[in-house]
C-alpha cells in the first residue's frame, strides 16, 4: 500500500482547504475529503460501510460530521473537513455523540406519571395514548385559563423552531428559551450600541481581551480554534477571570479580577483611550454618537480608581489600554457568550461594547463582524389564528425594562407563575430544557411546577425536569432525525447552511418533536398548521438557494459567498441616532443610565464565598455529565477552594464539606486550587441530579442549581448566576 | 528509506479538550477505565499556580504510544507478539500471539499499554491501522481542534511531519535510563518531560531469576514454546515481525 498520507488529507491540505474561498468550495474542489468517497452510500471498499454527512447536536455550535455506519450501526463520528465553521474538528463531546445514541439510559417509550411528582413511578403507554392525553390536558387548560395558560420552553435545538410555531398557533405568548439564562444581556448591550449582535473576527485579530468568557474550555466554533490560530500568529491574549481557567492558562496575561468589578476595568480603559485621544477622531466624528459625553463621563474613572475596585494594578490597566488601542482596529474586547452573571450585566457589557466602539473595529477584519447573508427563506405557512380571549401580554411582561418579548425571562416568569399573577399558567411543554439542573434555585423551579396541572417533557434521557413531569416523551438524537435547514455564521469563516438527514432510523419508540407537535396539533383542530413534512419545510427554506441541495448532499454544507467585511458601507446603524450609540438615547428616555455608571458589587458577607459558574470542554451545561465517554473525565464535581481559605476553614484537599446558600445546600469534596481567588469558589454544573435515571451521576457531587440564588439583570431580565455567596463547613472527618 | 510513521506534536497549541482521547476510545473500542492516549498537564498543574506570585503559562501535552525505534516493550515480550512493524515503523501487538502475560506493560516507560479486561491481550495504539488501511488518518489526528498532532512518515521529506520536524527544533521524551528512540516528537518547549518511568521487567520475571536454578529447566521448555510460537507467527502472518536488535537496559 502506498502511503496514504502524502496526497490525502494532510494537515497542509486541510489548512489549504480551510483557507479556500467560499466560491471555490461551492464550485467543488479536488481536495479529498475524509476519504475520497466520503458521501452518502457505499465507499466501494466494503459494501456494509457507509459514510454519511451530518451535524453534531451535543451543544448548539453545530459542527460538521461524517458518521461511519457499519451494518446499520454508527461506529464513529469524524469531523467533516469541508465544514469551515467547525474548522474540520470534532471535540470530545462531538465524539461522544455516539454514546448519546446508544446510551442505555435513554428514554425508550412514552411514560405517564403514576405516583406523586418526583416519586419516580411511571406507566408505559402508547404514543396514541400519550398524544391524546397531552392534547386533552392542554385544551382543558386553554379553556379554563386561556391559551396563555400553557408555557412553552424550547431549548436550543434545530427543531425548536417547530415548538415556537406550535406555541404560536396554539395561541400562547408564554415562551421562554435558553437565552434568558445565557446571553441576553450581551445581546441587549450590543444591540443597544451597534444595532446588532456581532461575531468576533478572532482569527484576524492582533489583541484580544477576554472577560467573563472561557473559549478554550467553553468550546465555540470557530472562535476557540481561531483563538489558538491567532495566538500562533502573534495575537496577544489578556484574560480577566477570578479563576485560572485553561483560557487564562494559555493567555499571555491573566488578572484574577475581583468578581463583579469588570465594568470598572472597561470604564478605565475608556478613560485612558479618551483622555489620551487614542481613538480615530475622523471615525468617531462620522460613526459614533456620544463621544464627547463619554469623554466627560469617564474622566472620573481613572486606572488608579479602577485598581481599588478590580485589584488590577493601575499601570497594567493603562498599559493594556495603550496596547489595545495601538493594535486597533484589529483589536477586540471579546463579547463572550454566557453573560448570565451579575445584576448589572447589560451595563457591564455596554462598557465593553463602548471600548470596542472606541477601537473602530466594527465591520472590519480582526474586529466585530455584522451578520452575513445566508439566504434561507421562510417557508410559506398559514397565518396563525388569533384568540381574543387571551390576555394582552406575556406573563413576565414589564418585569424588566428592556426584556426581549420573544425570549422572556425564565427568572421573572417563574416568580409570576408562583404568584399566579397577573394570570395563572397551568401547563408546560418542555423540549430539551432542564432548568432543574441548569438554572438558579432548583427549589423554586419545583415550587413553580407544583403550581401546574400538567407538564410534558420531550427529552432523550430522564433529566431532572423530565423526572418531575407528568408525561415524558422519548426524543431521538440528532443522528436519527431529519431537521430543517439552519443558517450559521462562523464568524469570518463562513456563512453557511446545514441540514440533517437521519444517519440511522430512530431507536426504540423515540419520535422527533416535530412528529409529536404534529400529532398534538391534529388532536386540537390545528392540523392545518402542521400540514407539511420536515422535507417540505426544508424545500421552502432553500427555495432561494438553487445550489444548496446539491452542496448539502456532496459536501454536507452549503456556503453563501456573501459579503464579509464592509457590510455597513453606505448603510445606517439600527439605532435611534443611526450611528454607533456610545450614549444610548433610549436608555436616557426611559430613565436608565445612557452611559454605564459604575456600581460596586454587593458587599461580600464575612466568612462567605462567592460561587461562580464555569465550563469544561467535556460538558455542555448539564447535559453530558452522564455520558459514559465523558463521565470518566469528571465522575463527580468538587469545590475549588484556595489553600489559604481552606486553612482558615480547617480543610485539607479531599475533605467533604457542606455548602449552603439562601437557596439550598449540597455536599461534596473540596479541591485545593491556587488558581482561584481566596474569596471565590467554583464547582462544575450538572451533578447530583434528582433523577435516578441518570445512573452514572446519580448521587455524585453537588448540584449547583440548588445553590445559586435567583437574581436577574435589571435591564434584560437575564439570569444573574454569580450573585450568590455560600457558607462552607466541614462535613465529618474523612 | 524505510517508512517510519511518527507524530510531530506542537503541544503549545493543545487546549486539553480531550477530543483525541474520546475519539481514540470510540475508534478502538477502548474499555471504560483504560486509555490508549492522553493529555498531560505541565507541573504545577494549570489550576495550581499561585497567582499572587508569578503565573507560568499552562502547557498541555498530547501523547500516546511513542512507537519507539528502540522499544523496551518488544524486548520484554516473551512470545514475539509485540513487534516493530518494519513496513510502517509502528510498534504493534499481534493478538494471536499475545498470551496476556503483561510483561510489556511495565517495560514501557510511557504507560502506553494495558491488559484488555475482556480480550485478555495487551492493547495499545497502533496509529489506527484500520483507518490507515482505508486511507484515513488516525482518529486523534483527524479530530484535534487545533491540529496539534501532525502525523506522517518522517523518512519521507515531503510529508508534513518531516517538514515540520525539519523546520523546527524538537525534542523526544525519554527516561534517563534508556534511549528508547521514540517516534513522538514535540516541538521545542514542551512540558512536562520528566514523567516517563524506568522501564521495568515485571516482578515475576525477576522472581524466577532469583529462585532455585532447577527452574531453568522449566524456563528452557518455556523458551522452546516461545520459539514455536514465533515460528507460527512467521509462517502464518505476512506482517513479518521485526528482528529484535534492541538492547534495553537490564534491570538489576
Amino acid at each position: 500500500m502506498s502511503s496514504p498520507f502524502d496526497p490525502a488529507l494532510s494537515r497542509r491540505n486541510f489548512l489549504k482547504w480551510s483557507g479556500a474561498s467560499a466560491a471555490a468550495i461551492a464550485a467543488g474542489s479536488q481536495t479529498p475529503v475524509l476519504h475520497a468517497q466520503a458521501k452518502d452510500g457505499n465507499t466501494g471498499q466494503a459494501p456494509t460501510v457507509a459514510h454519511k454527512y451530518t451535524v453534531c447536536g451535543m451543544c448548539l455550535n453545530a459542527c460538521g460530521m461524517i458518521a461511519r455506519v457499519e451494518n446499520g450501526v454508527v461506529t464513529k463520528l469524524d469531523p467533516n473537513p469541508r465544514f469551515l465553521k467547525s474548522r474540520g474538528m470534532l471535540c470530545a463531546r462531538g465524539n461522544a455523540g455516539i454514546q448519546q445514541l446508544y446510551d442505555p439510559d435513554r428514554l425508550k417509550y412514552p411514560m405517564l406519571r403514576k405516583g406523586e411528582r418526583g416519586e419516580g413511578k411511571w406507566e408505559r403507554i402508547s404514543w396514541d395514548q400519550a398524544l391524546d392525553i397531552a392534547a386533552e390536558k392542554f385544551m382543558k387548560i386553554a379553556k379554563e385559563y386561556s391559551r396563555c395558560g400553557v408555557l412553552f420552553t424550547p431549548g436550543s435545538d434545530t427543531q425548536s423552531t417547530f415548538v415556537h410555531w406550535f406555541a404560536e398557533v396554539f395561541g400562547s405568548y408564554n415562551i421562554a428559551t435558553h437565552e434568558s439564562s445565557c446571553l441576553l444581556s450581551r445581546n441587549r448591550a450590543y444591540l443597544d450600541t451597534f444595532g446588532e449582535v456581532p461575531f468576533a473576527d478572532v482569527l484576524h485579530t492582533r489583541y484580544i481581551i477576554i472577560v467573563g468568557a472561557n473559549p478554550f474550555e467553553a468550546i465555540m466554533t470557530p472562535d476557540t480554534i481561531d483563538l489558538m490560530t491567532a495566538r500562533k500568529n502573534g495575537c496577544k491574549i489578556v484574560v480577566l477571570d477570578p479563576r485560572y481557567t485553561k483560557t487564562a492558562g494559555l493567555a499571555h496575561e491573566w488578572f484574577p479580577i475581583k468578581p463583579g468589578t469588570d465594568m470598572a476595568f472597561f470604564l478605565a480603559l475608556a478613560h485612558v483611550i479618551t483622555q489620551e485621544k487614542r481613538y480615530d477622531q475622523t471615525y468617531a466624528d462620522e460613526k459614533l454618537y456620544g463621544i464627547n459625553e463619554l469623554t466627560e463621563h469617564v474622566r472620573q474613572y481613572s486606572p488608579e480608581w479602577a485598581e481599588k475596585e478590580t485589584e488590577i494594578p493601575a499601570e497594567a490597566i493603562r498599559r493594556i489600554a495603550r496596547e489595545l488601542s495601538a493594535a486597533a482596529p484589529e483589536a477586540i474586547v471579546y463579547p463572550g457568550r454566557r453573560t448570565s452573571d451579575y445584576v448589572n450585566s447589560t451595563q457591564m457589557r455596554r462598557s465593553m461594547a463602548i471600548v470596542n466602539a472606541l477601537l473602530g473595529n466594527w465591520d472590519r477584519p480582526g474586529g466585530l463582524l455584522a451578520a452575513r447573508q445566508v439566504g434561507l427563506a421562510n417557508p410559506d405557512l398559514p397565518e396563525a389564528p388569533f384568540y381574543d380571549d387571551n390576555p394582552e401580554n406575556r406573563l413576565d411582561h414589564g418585569m424588566a425594562n428592556m426584556m426581549f418579548d420573544e425570549e422572556g425571562s425564565f427568572k421573572h416568569l417563574r416568580d409570576a407563575i408562583i404568584a399566579g399573577k397577573p394570570y395563572p399558567i397551568k401547563g408546560w411543554f418542555i423540549y430539551k430544557y432542564n432548568p432543574l439542573q441548569s438554572l438558579a434555585n432548583r427549589k423554586k423551579t419545583i415550587e413553580m411546577m407544583q403550581k401546574m396541572d400538567f407538564i410534558v417533557s420531550v427529552d432523550i434521557t430522564m433529566s431532572d425536569t423530565a423526572y418531575m413531569s407528568d408525561l415524558v416523551l422519548p426524543a431521538p438524537s440528532v443522528l436519527e432525525r431529519q431537521d430543517p435547514a439552519v443558517g450559521l455564521q462562523g464568524s469570518s469563516a463562513c456563512a453557511c447552511v446545514m441540514a440533517r438527514d437521519p444517519v440511522i432510523p430512530p431507536l426504540y419508540e423515540s419520535r422527533p418533536v416535530f412528529d409529536i407537535l404534529k400529532g398534538m396539533a391534529g388532536r386540537m383542530e390545528l392540523a392545518e398548521f402542521f400540514d407539511f413534512t420536515v422535507e417540505e419545510y426544508r424545500k421552502g427554506q432553500l427555495k432561494g438557494l438553487p445550489d444548496a441541495e446539491k452542496a448539502l448532499r456532496e459536501d454536507g454544507v452549503y456556503y453563501n459567498p456573501s459579503k464579509l467585511y464592509g457590510v455597513y458601507d453606505g448603510k445606517i446603524y439600527k439605532t435611534l441616532s443611526k450611528k454607533i450609540e456610545i450614549y444610548n438615547q433610549r436608555y436616557a428616555q426611559m430613565g436608565a443610565d445612557p452611559l454605564p455608571v459604575y456600581q460596586a458589587p454587593r458587599e461580600q458577607p464575612v466568612n462567605r464565598y462567592r460561587l461562580v459558574v464555569g465550563r469544561s470542554a467535556c460538558f455542555t451545561h448539564c447535559t453530558t455529565q452522564n455520558n459514559a465517554l465523558l463521565h470518566e473525565m469528571m465522575p463527580e464535581n468538587t469545590l475549588w477552594l484556595h489553600p489559604r481559605s481552606a486553612r482558615k476553614l480547617g480543610l485539607t484537599d479531599g475533605d467533604r464539606v457542606e455548602v449552603k446558600s439562601h437557596a439550598g445546600r449540597g455536599e461534596l469534596a473540596v479541591s485545593l486550587k491556587n488558581g482561584i481567588r481566596e474569596d471565590t469558589v467554583y464547582m462544575a454544573s450538572g451533578y447530583d441530579p434528582l433523577s435516578p435515571g441518570l445512573t452514572r451521576i446519580y448521587g455524585r457531587g453537588a448540584c449547583i442549581a440548588d445553590l445559586i440564588e435567583d437574581y436577574a439583570d435589571h435591564l434584560s431580565g437575564n439570569m444573574a448566576m454569580h450573585e450568590t455567596f455560600v457558607q462552607i463547613t466541614r462535613k465529618g472527618a474523612v | 528509506m524505510r517508512t517510519q510513521l511518527a507524530m510531530v506534536i506542537d503541544s503549545s497549541t493543545c487546549i486539553d479538550c480531550k477530543a483525541c482521547m474520546v475519539a481514540c476510545k470510540v475508534e478502538n473500542q477502548v474499555p471504560e477505565g483504560y486509555w490508549r492516549n492522553w493529555v498531560k498537564s505541565s507541573e504545577p498543574r494549570y489550576a495550581d499556580v499561585d497567582w499572587m506570585d508569578s503565573v507560568r503559562p499552562a502547557h498541555f501535552q498530547p501523547g500516546g504510544c511513542m512507537h519507539c525505534s528502540n522499544p523496551t516493550c518488544v524486548s520484554a515480550c516473551p512470545t514475539g507478539a509485540t513487534y516493530k512493524d518494519e513496513s510502517d515503523g509502528a510498534v504493534k501487538v499481534n493478538d494471536r500471539l499475545c498470551i496476556g502475560c503483561g510483561y510489556c506493560i511495565p517495560a514501557c516507560p510511557y504507560g502506553a499499554r494495558y491488559r484488555h479486561p475482556t480480550r485478555h491481550v495487551v492493547d495499545k495504539c497502533d496509529f489506527c491501522q484500520h483507518r490507515r488501511d482505508r486511507g484515513e488518518l488516525p482518529a486523534c489526528v483527524t479530530t484535534c481542534p487545533t491540529k496539534a498532532r501532525v502525523f506522517g512518515d518522517i523518512n519521507n521529506p515531503k510529508s508534513d511531519a518531516a517538514q515540520l520536524l525539519k523546520q523546527n527544533r524538537s525534542i523526544q521524551i525519554v527516561h534517563e535510563s534508556v534511549n528508547t528512540q521514540p517516534n513522538m516528537y514535540y516541538l521545542s518547549a514542551t512540558a512536562p518531560i520528566n514523567w516517563p518511568v524506568k522501564p521495568g521487567k515485571p516482578d515475576a520475571m525477576q522472581f524466577w531469576k532469583l529462585i532455585n536454578p532447577s527452574i531453568w529447566g522449566v524456563v528452557g521448555l518455556n523458551a522452546l514454546g516461545v520459539l514455536l510460537m514465533l515460528g507460527k507467527q512467521i509462517l502464518m502472518s505476512h506482517d513479518k515481525p521485526a528482528a529484535d536488535n534492541s538492547s534495553p537496559e537490564k534491570e538489576s
